[in-house]
């Protein structure tokens, strides 16, 4: 099984950010019950704690005390990000914890940062979920330039709804400005900006509108590059009472009138378990993996990887070699 | 992405132009619980002028869909403008069923209400109740020209579906006489947003005759 992952490991990595906009939506709780189910199946996976300010990924997995963290490589302590990196109980998982970060990470500079995510997507893995701190500052947000794909996980509740909207919008103007900072649409942004000042700050969608004014074949290529980002969104904490369809309906508002596809990959229903799991600092599947709350997860699992099992697909591969 | 307000009422709703008046009914039901006011899903994503246009717009729609002569004449403006071809709209395939476990129950709007409305504006329906008696076919070529499945009348009026089967087949031996076959007329012709006292004296005075 090592000789299949590292041959994939070798690939570019899959990468996945965890966004919830608001504290307490099920991010970290996802990113360590995912990550476990993802090393089980095989693939080689990587946990990044970028919740810079606050992290607790190391406590929810039951490791108090990490050796290293993501502040040392941001201080030079270490050469490489790899150095970072420990390894976990579970076969096939591996973490870069937060724990040790200075207190003013989460405000640092600028080339700190980028050199930071060049090092994060030169790292050799199957998978790596990033855990991502709450709000939509521009740290939280510029992971998302890491990767077409992202998670966001929300609650049924309208506070929580209301902070996935503004996440979302956040990472959906980001986006459009990473796509505008290739030379040919830079003209192009700023006619558009200029023109509609409101919508880069509370309706980002009139920007593609105005954009696709202005220049109709750009902004129809610049669409076309917004609908190959793959967005998946979890609904955590759903309880009996609660309308089953929420997901769904957030993922239509986002394609109707944002125009960029997400996909509901599934409900996650209420434990009260979960809390005892975090208080005993083990992690959830472990301890009850049999239980509704585990096959959601398998279920939200299957959403990420696509429903197909690729080790059997890299398995096939490397025996036909 | 087309702005809504350059969407056509079919695309709208998300409908084929030959969707039946439950279909519209189920259509707007869903558009509702995306927009209204109290919904969880939609919450704070719009300002509030914004989501009453959507809801004014999901309305004039709906309305428009839901009644027999003003559809058509939608319709009739869709295909001078080219959006709507005119094969489309030769037969709207009115028979369709829905799936019987419908929303509609839930909706504080009542299917009835608004079966009401095709019904007053269907030429042929309008046709039957204009007679002095009427028959079960009669009453079963009404239920097939609204949609409804005969489950759903069944869910709705609580009448088994033996009595009502019975009662469109016009086979009276299978039917309770008196006062219970007179109460389940009157709740088969309420589901159908028709008049129940005129269905059940017209259809027991054809029995009689």
């Amino acid at each position: 099984m090592n000789s299949i992952n590292q041959s994939r490991s070798e690939c570019t990595p899959f990468i996945w950010p965890i966004g919830g906009g608001k504290g307490g939506t099920g991010k970290s709780f996802l990113t360590i019950n995912i990550g476990i189910l993802l090393a089980r199946q095989g693939y080689k996976t990587l946990l990044i704690d970028a919740d810079l300010g606050t992290p607790n990924l190391h406590t929810i997995i039951g490791l108090p005390n990490p050796k290293t963290s993501l502040s040392d490589f941001v201080n030079k302590t270490v050469s490489t990000l790899e150095e970072t990196v420990l390894e976990m109980p579970v076969h096939n998982l591996f973490l870069i914890s937060g724990a040790r970060n200075k207190l003013d990470i989460a405000n640092f500079a600028h080339e700190q940062k980028m050199k930071m995510l060049r090092a994060i997507s030169r790292l050799h893995y199957d998978y790596i979920l990033l855990d991502l701190g709450a709000g939509t500052a521009f740290n939280t947000i510029d992971f998302f330039t890491l990767s077409d794909s992202g998670i966001f996980v929300c609650i049924p509740e309208p506070t929580s709804i209301e902070n996935i909207y503004r996440l979302i919008r956040s990472v959906y103007i980001r986006k459009i400005r990473q796509v505008l900072q290739i030379n040919c649409f830079r003209n192009l942004a700023g006619q558009a900006e200029a023109q509609n000042r409101d919508a880069v700050i509370q309706h980002p969608e009139y920007l593609l509108t105005t954009l696709k004014q202005i220049d109709p074949e750009q902004g129809g290529n610049i669409e076309k590059i917004l609908q190959a980002f793959q967005f998946k969104l979890v609904v955590n904490q759903v309880r009996k009472r609660d309308n089953p369809r929420t997901g769904t309906l957030i993922c239509k508002i986002i394609e109707k009138h944002l125009g960029m596809r997400i996909q509901f990959i599934g409900n996650v229903g209420f434990d009260d378990r979960v809390h005892e799991t975090v208080c005993m600092k083990s992690p959830y599947i472990l301890k009850y993996a049999h239980s509704q709350t585990a096959l959601d997860l398998h279920g939200v699992l299957q959403g990420i990887t696509g429903g197909t099992n690729r080790q059997t697909a890299a398995l096939a591969a490397s025996t036909s070699i | 992405m087309k702005t809504l307000e350059k969407l056509n009422y079919y695309e709208l709703l998300e409908i084929a132009p030959h969707a039946s008046p439950l279909e519209v009914h189920q259509a707007y039901k869903e558009m509702y619980d995306l927009y209204h006011d109290d919904s969880l899903a939609s919450y704070s994503f719009f300002p509030p002028e914004e989501r009453r246009e959507i809801l004014a717009m999901l309305d004039e729609a709906y309305s428009t869909l839901m009644n027999v002569k003003t559809r058509a004449g939608y319709d009739r403006s869709l295909v001078e403008n080219g959006t709507l071809k005119t094969d489309v709209k030769d037969r709207p395939d009115m028979n369709r069923t829905v799936d019987a476990k419908s929303p509609a129950d839930q909706s504080a709007l009542s299917i009835r209400d608004n079966v009401k409305s095709v019904v007053s504006s269907h030429p042929g329906i309008q046709e039957i109740l204009a007679r002095e008696t009427i028959s079960g076919a009669e009453l079963k070529s009404i239920r097939d020209e609204l949609g409804i499945p005969l489950e759903e009348v069944a869910k709705t009026t609580k009448v088994r579906m033996l009595y009502l089967e019975a009662i469109e087949n016009d086979e009276f031996e299978k039917i309770p006489a008196g006062i219970f076959l007179k109460g389940f007329l009157k709740a088969y012709g309420q589901c159908m947003g028709l008049d129940a006292d005129t269905v059940a004296s017209r259809y027991l005075k054809r029995m009689k005759d």
